[in-house]
């Protein structure tokens, strides 16, 4: 046997082309499938974490998909708002915690999450340079954002207007940066967090202005009653928050109504979660409770019916591929004819000239087998950090 | 040979350095456990004003630290306070708001909803809206006004005795244990809140159409729950009022003919005389929204009630 592999041997090494490409087609029909199984286990463990660790969110009726992908990752696709009475009415409940999301805006390209400060306990998120949110203005990034963009405590970073064509819109909002948060690996980490106030300064329902009643210049006055001071456009109004003009912002109406995208919401128990999903089934009801993890789940269902796909394409590849390695060695052998019938006249039986031919495929095969496992050892350490960058950019 | 022998028989030492750990040890470790318990039973609870401060003392007694980080001097209701003293806020176990827009710095600052209560919020439709508020109106929001509430909601001593009641139970809440001893110490307070409330109706039922005027106008509350006759005009304690001020006051006083003015604080002399020149008698009924200098809530209340008693005389 020891004869056959070294001769089978000597062979492969004086057709290193043929056997290299073997091998190379072997190795990578077996890795292919392996590989995909590993990023895509890897990508439902990533995705569903996310959706797992966050029990339930309220939103618009309407598609849940969008509602969960832009409350947990932030997506551009914007759900139908809703208004703080949502987070309220989960308060007065009693049953758990709301936690409001207005995730519409950008900065940078990055999108501004407004929220309040029980999100960063919600998450476990903490910030490793500077502090967190503390007065109305401030703003706290993602530590992708801060990397990307170059920023630290004590720059700014400029809300963007939603539309170019808007010119007779809300100004953008300078915000202060006063914190960095620690690398967390998920959606957070391309997140510009503020105070939900912010948000709503940023729309323009909240600003600073100069005191109107106690205007002196008639250009800035349209008219004026005992009961009321209308005030013209050139009125200025501040698009930083400072220490100085903080005392002339103010919301306009009541903020109880104002809108958000979503409110995730954390039941202190699980009977409190299942009493607070009852409360959302009327007909009537504008609202909708759902589990993310449901959602996602059906997501990755639709996903690995794209990879049952992927898997039939494959392994029509690999009966391809196997016909033509069969192919190969059935050309190979007819090429060796002469090569044969010399071993054949030294004395050598059929079964030897077989043993040969199979020492080679052996080999062959063994060495296209190491090899995909050192690649397939490969993915499996890097599964990880590669799904977060395709999920992470 | 003393060296020698020493060496040979290290016991002495060793037991000596043993003695001293141990000693070290349980000195150190004593006061840590102490003040560890110490700390971590405690709730620690801001406030936005005296008066929740003083409900939230007098309910939880030694199972919370209390603590309303406003100056002195000047109304906690437009104080702003610093980014230190914001991370304090955010970092206490519970804060009690007193709602109906007092302290607007709330508004302005991020704190966490899950620790924060609005002692207010369960008589939302109570809540008093100000008078004489200009509004203002620019762009497509249309005429909106900064100051529309009326905030000393604790004048109203039965609202008081109902934001009592909703400090004793977010205390129950984050203290279970404590519940029974939360009930008992709300039911004392209820009971001070509502004698005084009682007290006050007395006071001002000997003479409910007599006419008062306010120096400012913080007394919404009292005025309602207690039927008083009252209308104000803004000025301070501390100022000498401008002329514009003084005839503003005559004016009010052709259709609304008080005798008696209410002041937060004791007045400036000057001021007080030329109101008594004007037939006007000053006393002082201070809201305390702010730590008094003497005394607590209640007895500056009491303090409240018998200077209001002249006013009511016939």
């Amino acid at each position: 046997m020891i004869d056959s592999l070294y001769i089978a041997w000597q062979y492969i090494r004086s057709n290193k082309i043929r056997t290299a490409t073997l091998i190379a087609c072997i190795t990578l029909i077996s890795f292919l499938p392996v590989s995909l199984q590993l990023l895509l286990g890897e990508s439902e463990q990533q995705l569903m974490s996310r959706a797992v660790s966050t029990p339930l969110v309220i939103g618009a009726k309407g598609s849940s998909l969008d509602l969960v992908m832009n409350s947990l990752y932030f997506s551009d696709e914007i759900p139908e708002l809703i208004s703080m009475e949502a987070s309220d009415r989960v308060m007065e409940s009693d049953l758990a915690l709301p936690i409001p999301v207005y995730a519409r805006f950008h900065a940078r390209g990055n999108s501004i999450v407004g929220t309040t400060l029980d999100y960063f306990d919600f998450r476990g998120l903490k910030v490793t340079e500077g502090r967190n949110l503390a007065m109305l203005g401030d703003c706290v990034l993602g530590a992708k954002v801060a990397e990307n963009l170059g920023l630290k405590p004590g720059d700014s970073l400029l809300s963007s207007p939603e539309t170019l064509f808007d010119l007779a819109g809300v100004y953008p909002l300078k915000m202060k940066v006063v914190g960095v948060l620690q690398k967390s690996h998920t959606s957070d980490d391309l997140a510009v967090f503020v105070d939900i106030k912010t948000t709503w300064v940023i729309q323009g329902l909240g600003h600073g202005h100069q005191d109107v009643t106690n205007l002196t210049d008639p250009t800035l006055i349209l008219k004026r009653s005992q009961s009321n001071v209308a005030a013209t456009a050139k009125l200025y109004h501040h698009t930083e928050i400072t220490k100085k003009n903080i005392d002339s912002f103010h919301f306009h109406g009541n903020t109880s109504i104002y809108p958000i995208t979503a409110v995730i919401v954390a039941p202190y128990d699980d009977k409190s979660g299942t009493i607070l999903r009852g409360r959302y089934l009327s007909k009537d009801e504008t609202l909708q409770i759902i589990k993310p993890e449901e959602v996602i789940d059906g997501l990755l269902q639709n996903i690995f019916r794209i990879k049952n796909v992927l898997d039939a394409v494959i392994a029509v590849v690999a009966l391809a591929t196997i016909l033509a390695v069969i192919l190969v060695f059935a050309l190979s052998l007819r090429l060796r004819q002469r090569e044969i019938q010399t071993i054949f006249k030294l004395g050598c039986s059929r079964l030897t000239i077989a043993r040969l031919v199979g020492a080679e495929i052996f080999i062959i095969v063994l060495s296209s087998g190491l090899l995909c496992g050192v690649m397939i050892l490969v993915v499996n350490q890097i599964s990880h950090d590669l799904v977060r960058m395709l999920f992470i950019r | 040979m003393n060296k020698r022998s020493e060496f040979q028989n290290p016991k002495p030492k060793i037991r000596t350095v043993f003695f001293c750990m141990a000693c070290v040890i349980i000195a150190c470790s004593s006061p840590i456990a102490a003040a560890d318990n110490g700390t971590s039973d405690k709730l620690t609870v801001y406030v936005v004003n005296y008066p929740l401060k003083y409900f939230a003392e007098r309910i939880a007694g030694d199972h919370a630290r209390v603590v309303f980080p406003a100056p002195s001097e000047g109304d906690p209701a437009y104080w702003m306070p610093d980014a230190v003293t914001i991370a304090a806020y955010q970092k206490a176990d519970l804060i009690l708001r007193n709602g109906a827009n007092y302290a607007k710095w709330v508004s302005k600052v991020s704190l966490p909803r899950s620790k924060m209560v609005d002692t207010s919020a369960k008589f939302k439709d109570r809540l008093i809206t100000a008078e004489e508020v200009v509004t203002h109106s620019h762009g497509a929001a249309g005429a909106h006004a900064h100051e529309s509430l009326a905030f000393t909601t604790w004048l109203d001593f039965d609202l008081a005795a109902k934001q009592a009641g909703v400090v004793m139970a977010a205390l129950s809440r984050k203290k279970p244990a404590a519940k029974d001893f939360f009930k008992k110490n709300y039911t004392a307070l209820e009971n001070d809140l509502l004698a005084i409330d009682d007290e006050m109706k007395r006071i001002a039922a000997k003479n409910l159409l007599s006419p008062l005027v306010a120096s400012h106008p913080v007394y919404d509350y009292l005025s309602r729950r207690y039927g008083l006759n009252m209308k104000s005009v803004h000025w301070e304690p501390d100022e000498f009022p401008s002329a514009a001020q003084w005839s503003e006051l005559r004016a009010m006083l052709k259709k609304h003919p008080a005798k008696w003015m209410i002041w937060e604080q004791e007045p400036m002399k000057a001021s007080a005389a030329r109101l008594k020149a004007m037939g006007v008698d000053s006393l002082v009924f201070d809201p305390c929204g702010n730590i008094p200098d003497q005394g607590d809530f209640l007895s500056v209340m009491r303090r409240n009630g018998k200077n209001l008693k002249p006013a009511f005389q016939q």
